[in-house]
């Protein structure tokens, strides 16, 4: 018997993922993502001027605000050719370090924690068993006895009064779930936690960017922060001591709690490394600029051979300027393939067309393979490379994780499901080291007495095209410029979402999210966790959504038998 | 000392789901407030509603809503009322909103004590078209709204002795616009 499944949380009153797959003897067959709504969003940018693309760019998304912020100010710079001082680098990758910090957090336990831990289980814990389990994954200060018992506690009190509020449609006593009590009382515990270290590390976005959510230092050239460590209202030494002191309470929480809590989750879940594989084609840029080269390397892998992998050298290697194009075969839109400096958005809406158009993605390819961006390839392309840093925390995590499985996990069951989550741990524990070296390179530079933190752009008559990229926290993010006579001319994003949640192209290649839920395991289509757990392994983020408060709760899962 | 915020919720770049970031704006030009009263445009925020949130002793948020009126028509919500409607699932982090925040806060304890949200029907969400005109003559009323609640949480904000022009950056034709109706939304 084949089912259709049809994941679509029309929470919002426009533009969402959605998700349909069919199921077939317990296992999904086919499946397309599609986004529901057309932002055409880069249209507004056309005939602006350049240095002010990125106040623009920062609303493109609530939630991926900075990264937005940040490509548009590189684009710029990139077609202008145009170097920034130091210390306007090093503000610009602490700022980068802590929002991917707070992102990765809020993503593990806030967004995606509960489709593997079960709440309804918790009251059956032990907390002292729990506190003994814990105390044996860290020396983590906040492991008592008396700390579990309070989250139980919490999650008591909700059971009994039958207001079950953010937990009401969990999918509880599901088949997939297959966690002990303890462990889903620590991993609930830490979920409380979570919210305390993912606010600290905001709070570094806040000090160096002025504001959050939408930071206000950026500038073409540079940062606008001041720098006078004698004087009130800049950058002081009395402001670098509180960013060290935030960054030495959140690096513990990362390397203490959230790195071994998923490890630990991802042995018990050992089936979850053999799920959810995706294009196995990987794409990473290079950032995090220092001294001398890059703290996260960039490249690209394909067919999964990590030994043929390429490194790129520059933040927009000669590679990735050529490589990328964007396919409209499969979605709303009117053309072909094109490289995005000629990027059109003129929209050819049909209906959901199985074998037609359905999404209002496009189809973002490189050298015409579909890819797959995020912290999974940001990980196998740096350990391809012998990147010391990548290979010290994979390791890491590859030991713990056959530990508690008892057996040997290897780097290539990374390409799945599981190891979608492992490589975010694993990046965050590298992002965590990050935070103290660059803080470091920043306090030394000014007490070198460099106070410079801009150069200022100067435009040509005539034609230039940019491109900025970053490496995001759900990947390879790049923004692409035309500038004519100092006006925008076109503006294209090309967006980590868009490469994961790729339609098929005229190739009928599928993209990552198709890819990655071939073969999953569904054990109940009315209740399709399994589906979601690999959704949300990419940590999708449609970047259109329409944030509309709406009085009406909906169903997410609509089933139908073919 | 109390914490009060005042926040704009939506997509400046989206048409009529810029109305809260856009009150924002028109109360910092035009109004003073007591010390303890923050304002803040929060854009489109999903989870991070928290960090803002979290520990607040009062809220008073303003969002475009569609609760079935017409564009311009505005209702209140109390948290309580908030708090019936069912959560959503979790595709992606645009999902949980204002609804699912709030009960994470009261999980965490870190609820504020009071919170009104001042919800304004939409009708028009194109990008980088302006506010459509129901909903920006309704903007004198959503004042109203939060001046009253304001008022009744034992606190002040008063029209400013100068006012100046609210900072729309989004909004290229908003200056020569709005100049001549700045002044209705002082009005008492």
């Amino acid at each position: 018997m084949t089912s259709r499944i049809k994941i679509d949380p029309i929470s919002r009153i426009e533009g969402h993922l959605r998700i349909d797959a069919e199921v077939d003897g317990g296992l999904v067959s086919k499946a397309w993502a599609s986004c529901t709504m057309w932002r055409g969003i880069e249209n507004i940018l056309i005939g602006r001027d350049p240095r002010e693309a990125w106040l623009f760019a920062q609303r493109f998304c609530g939630v991926c605000t900075t990264v937005h912020a940040l490509a548009s100010v590189r684009a710029v710079e990139d077609a202008l050719e145009l170097p920034i001082p130091p210390n306007a680098q090093y503000i610009r990758n602490l700022i980068l370090i802590h929002h991917a910090l707070h992102d990765h957090i809020v993503h593990f336990y806030h967004l995606s924690a509960l489709d593997w831990i079960d709440v309804m289980q918790i009251p059956k814990a032990d907390p002292v068993k729990t506190a003994s389990l814990a105390q044996s994954l860290s020396s983590w200060t906040r492991n008592s006895p008396q700390e579990f018992k309070s989250a139980q506690d919490k999650v008591k009190a909700l059971a009994a009064s039958g207001q079950l509020g953010i937990f009401a449609n969990g999918y509880w006593g599901h088949p997939a779930m297959h966690l002990s009590p303890e462990v889903n009382l620590l991993g609930f515990t830490h979920y409380l936690q979570a919210l305390e270290f993912q606010r600290k590390s905001n709070q570094v976005v806040a000090i160096l960017g002025g504001k959050t959510p939408h930071i206000q230092n950026l500038t073409v050239g540079g940062v606008a922060n001041a720098i006078d460590l004698d004087s009130l209202g800049t950058l002081t030494m009395d402001r670098l001591t509180m960013i060290r002191s935030l960054i030495d309470e959140v690096i513990p929480f990362v390397h203490d709690v959230y790195f071994p809590d998923v490890c630990a989750i991802a042995g018990m879940y050992p089936e979850w490394f053999d799920v959810g594989g995706g294009a196995r084609n990987y794409l990473a840029v290079p950032d995090l600029p220092n001294e001398s080269g890059f703290d996260l390397p960039g490249g690209v892998i394909f067919s999964g051979d990590l030994s043929a992998a390429k490194k790129f050298e520059t933040a927009a290697d000669p590679d990735f300027r050529r490589a990328v194009t964007e396919d409209s075969t499969r979605a709303w839109y009117k053309g072909g393939a094109l490289h995005p400096w000629k990027g059109k958005t003129r929209p050819e809406y049909t209906d959901f067309q199985d074998n037609g158009k359905y999404t209002w993605v496009k189809a973002p390819r490189y050298d015409g393979r579909p890819m797959e961006v995020g912290p999974l390839a940001n990980v196998l392309v740096g350990y391809a490379q012998g990147h010391p840093l990548t290979r010290k925390w994979t390791d890491e995590a590859i030991a713990r994780v056959s530990a508690v499985a008892k057996r040997k996990a290897t780097v290539d069951k990374l390409e799945s499901t599981m190891g979608r989550y492992a490589a975010r741990a694993i990046r965050s524990a590298m992002l965590a080291d990050l935070a103290v070296k660059h803080c470091e390179l920043l306090t030394n530079n000014i007490l070198n007495g460099d106070v410079a933190t801009h150069n200022p752009p100067q435009f040509p008559k005539g034609e230039v095209e940019g491109v900025g990229t970053h490496e995001a926290p759900r990947g390879t993010l790049s923004h692409w410029v035309v500038v004519r006579d100092g006006k925008l001319a076109n503006y294209q994003a090309v967006v980590p979402t868009t490469w994961n949640a790729s339609p098929r192209d005229s190739q009928g290649q599928v993209g990552p999210y198709e890819a990655a839920l071939l073969r999953n395991p569904v054990a109940d289509p009315e209740r399709p966790l399994e589906l979601l757990r690999t959704v949300h392994s990419f940590d999708p983020c449609m970047a259109c959504a329409c944030h509309t408060f709406d009085t009406d709760g909906r169903e997410i899962a609509q089933v139908k038998v073919l | 000392m109390r914490r009060l915020l005042i926040a704009g919720i939506g997509n400046v770049l989206l048409g009529d789901d810029g109305v809260g970031p856009f009150v924002i704006k028109v109360l910092e030009s035009q109004y003073d407030f007591a010390e303890s009263v923050e304002l803040a445009d929060l854009g489109t925020p999903g989870f991070d509603l928290l960090v803002h949130l979290s520990g607040a002793d009062a809220v008073i948020l303003v969002d475009s809503a569609k609760f079935g009126g017409r564009a311009g028509d505005i209702r209140l919500f109390r948290k309580e009322e908030i708090l019936r409607i069912p959560a959503v699932a979790r595709l992606d982090p645009h999902s949980p909103a204002l609804r699912e925040s709030l009960s994470q806060l009261e999980l965490m304890g870190t609820m504020p004590g009071e919170l009104l949200l001042v919800g304004i029907q939409g009708s028009h969400f194109e990008p980088g078209s302006p506010l459509s005109t129901p909903v920006r003559e309704c903007v004198p009323v959503i004042i109203d709204a939060v001046r009253r609640e304001l008022h009744r949480l034992d606190t002040w904000c008063e029209p400013k002795a100068s006012a100046g022009i609210p900072a729309v950056w989004w909004d290229q034709n908003f200056k020569q616009r709005e100049e001549r109706i700045c002044a209705c939304y002082t009005s008492d």
